[in-house]
């Protein structure tokens, strides 16, 4: 690979910036249901047969989860974690991450 | 395009960016702005009689299906492995799937493209005004220019039509295993008359061992050695998951006499295999299952199950590696013991499919290492150019390959001196004199970075 200048920046496309622009937010259910129930979501793979292998089954689902730390899913969201692949702003805006981290921490 | 143009910004444009061990997002000239086209979602039109959908290119499999499924649309798309995936970018990348519809860019049909100089152009029946045919005929009148825009940096394309498979009268998915190594010979054999005549109708696939149990097994539950696994684990595998060293995996699509004579035709041609097993999705009772998996996907369901392998050794990284040859079995034994001894002799599983078009196979090989280990990366590096060499000196080109290797496939395909490229580097400056547009891109670039790198 060359490199012509040093940064490499990431932008949503004009028309993507007016329709999020016009659009209401989403909520962090939304958002899960959007980017990460066909992993993590009940029957689905490979997320949840994976945190069920490596962390137990009582822990495969995140959203039955009380003992993720909010630094943790944002840092996992962000860099990945083994097969899931990061998250970048735009996938995800930051206060789109901040929905979802609210949504996977509130108290059940 | 126009502040682009004006300060010479190369821009890297991506559908989704979720093309993984193809490079994702990333530019393969770092600097690069990349043009993320994930929010321009629109699902234009899905029309039934006709069975097509009019997409912008951030829409996904998952997108389309959800779309479908919620009007009760009687038509099934064609998905490739990841679900998450542009359909746009996926037939734009030469993606392929596993129903009747399984060659994703020959489903393709009409494109509006924005050229890098800004103008905004319709291809096929879309240039004539007033048309009614833009998504149901491909070639309108004079030179057919879809082609050019896919796996390029010619245009950026911002609609495609993408013809769609009318549900079938009735659905059968069906497992075939295959006991020994060199078995891969017989079965391709035997398969390339029946894709040729249509007796196997979808694109249907040959599984080897270690990519099926790593869909849903880690390797720590078979083997705590280096390197890959041994023979003797190998078999383990086979007896506990049910599967052979070779794993054919298709569907019968129509009405159940037609079913029941195209099976009849498929069955009785495979059994002359020692050791071949014949499943349908009744006869496999565990969960999970590579079948019961396969079976959502040779239906459109889409997914990201797959993707379990790569929790195989826990790396989470993998490079596909996949040449193209003939439908013959010479081709396939020669093409499968060339890969896996070099992969294996560099420590890895091997993990491979031979997707069978009409009259080739794609052989794609999934390298699954650690990602966050240098040395690993060191390894891969050294492997997928050999692999490349050696593939390349028999004949065998890749059909797509991650942006890293790029420069490297582009100049195997050299012939009459390097003449191909040539043609594109002609098209590439009368479309884009400023080289703005991905730059790279397939090996193509602008011609004020045009030193190649092995120059």
């Amino acid at each position: 690979m060359r490199s012509a200048v040093r940064t490499t920046m990431a932008v949503t496309s004009l028309v993507g910036a007016a329709l999020s622009a016009a659009a209401a937010e989403p909520t962090g259910k939304e958002i899960f249901d959007r980017h990460c129930i066909h992993c993590h979501g009940p029957g689905s793979e490979p997320g949840t047969p994976q945190l069920s292998r490596t962390r137990g089954a009582e822990r495969a689902l995140l959203t039955e989860r009380n003992d993720l730390a909010p630094e943790y899913i944002q840092a996992v969201v962000r860099n990945g974690l083994r097969s899931m692949p990061p998250f970048v702003p735009s996938d995800l805006t930051d206060a789109q991450l901040e929905a979802l981290v609210q949504y996977l921490t509130a108290p059940r | 395009m126009k502040v682009a143009n004006e300060f010479r910004v190369p821009l890297w444009v991506v559908s989704r960016g979720k093309n993984f061990a193809y490079g994702g997002a990333a530019p393969v000239l770092s600097g690069s702005v990349v043009l993320d086209l994930s929010r321009m979602n629109r699902i234009l039109e899905v029309n039934e009689k006709f069975g097509y959908a009019l997409v912008e290119p951030g829409v996904s499999y998952f997108d389309l299906y959800r779309y479908i499924e919620e009007r009760g649309l009687k038509l099934w798309l064609d998905v490739p492995d990841p679900g998450w995936g542009s359909v746009v970018g996926n037939a734009l990348d030469h993606g392929v799937g596993y129903t009747p519809y399984g060659d994703h860019f020959m489903m393709q049909c009409g494109m509006e493209v924005v050229l890098p100089t800004g103008e905004v152009v319709r291809t096929g029946m879309g240039a004539l005004p007033g048309n009614n045919t833009w998504q149901l005929f491909k070639y309108g009148f004079g030179p057919y220019v879809d082609g050019i825009f896919s796996q390029s940096n010619f245009g950026i394309v911002t609609k495609m039509g993408i013809w769609l498979m009318p549900e079938p009268a009735g659905y059968r998915p069906y497992l075939i295993t295959f006991p020994r190594e060199e078995d891969i010979e017989q079965v391709v054999e035997i398969a390339r008359p029946l894709r040729l005549n249509n007796v196997i109708q979808n694109a249907a696939t040959i599984r080897s061992l270690v990519l099926d149990a790593a869909v849903f097994a880690a390797k720590s539950q078979y083997y705590h050695g280096d390197g890959p696994i041994p023979d003797s684990v190998a078999r383990r595998i086979m007896e506990d998951l049910e599967i052979g060293m070779w794993n054919f995996c298709g569907a019968l699509y129509g009405p159940p006499p037609i079913m029941d004579a195209l099976w009849t035709a498929i069955r009785d041609s495979f059994s002359s295999i020692p050791g071949a097993k014949f499943y349908f999705l009744e006869d496999r009772k565990r969960r999970p299952d590579i079948l019961a998996h396969r079976a959502e996907t040779m239906r459109g369901i889409p997914k990201l199950t797959e993707f379990g392998f790569l929790n195989w050794n826990g790396g989470g990284g993998h490079v596909g590696f996949s040449p193209v040859s003939p439908t013959t079995g010479e081709d396939a034994i020669k093409q499968y013991r060339m890969v896996s001894r070099r992969v294996r002799e560099y420590g890895f599983d091997y993990m491979g499919l031979m997707a069978i078009g009409f009259r080739e196979l794609h052989h794609v090989t999934v390298v699954v290492y650690n990602q966050n280990d240098p040395e690993e990366h060191r390894k891969i590096d050294e492997l997928f150019a050999l692999l490349v060499r050696e593939a390349a000196a028999e004949g065998y080109g890749e059909y797509r390959t991650h942006i890293h290797y790029m420069d490297m496939i582009a100049r195997t395909y050299s012939w009459n001196d390097n003449a191909l490229m040539k043609m594109h580097e002609k098209i590439k400056d009368a479309l884009d004199p400023n080289g703005i547009l991905s730059p790279g891109k397939s090996g193509i670039w602008p011609k004020h970075l045009r030193e190649r790198s092995d120059a």
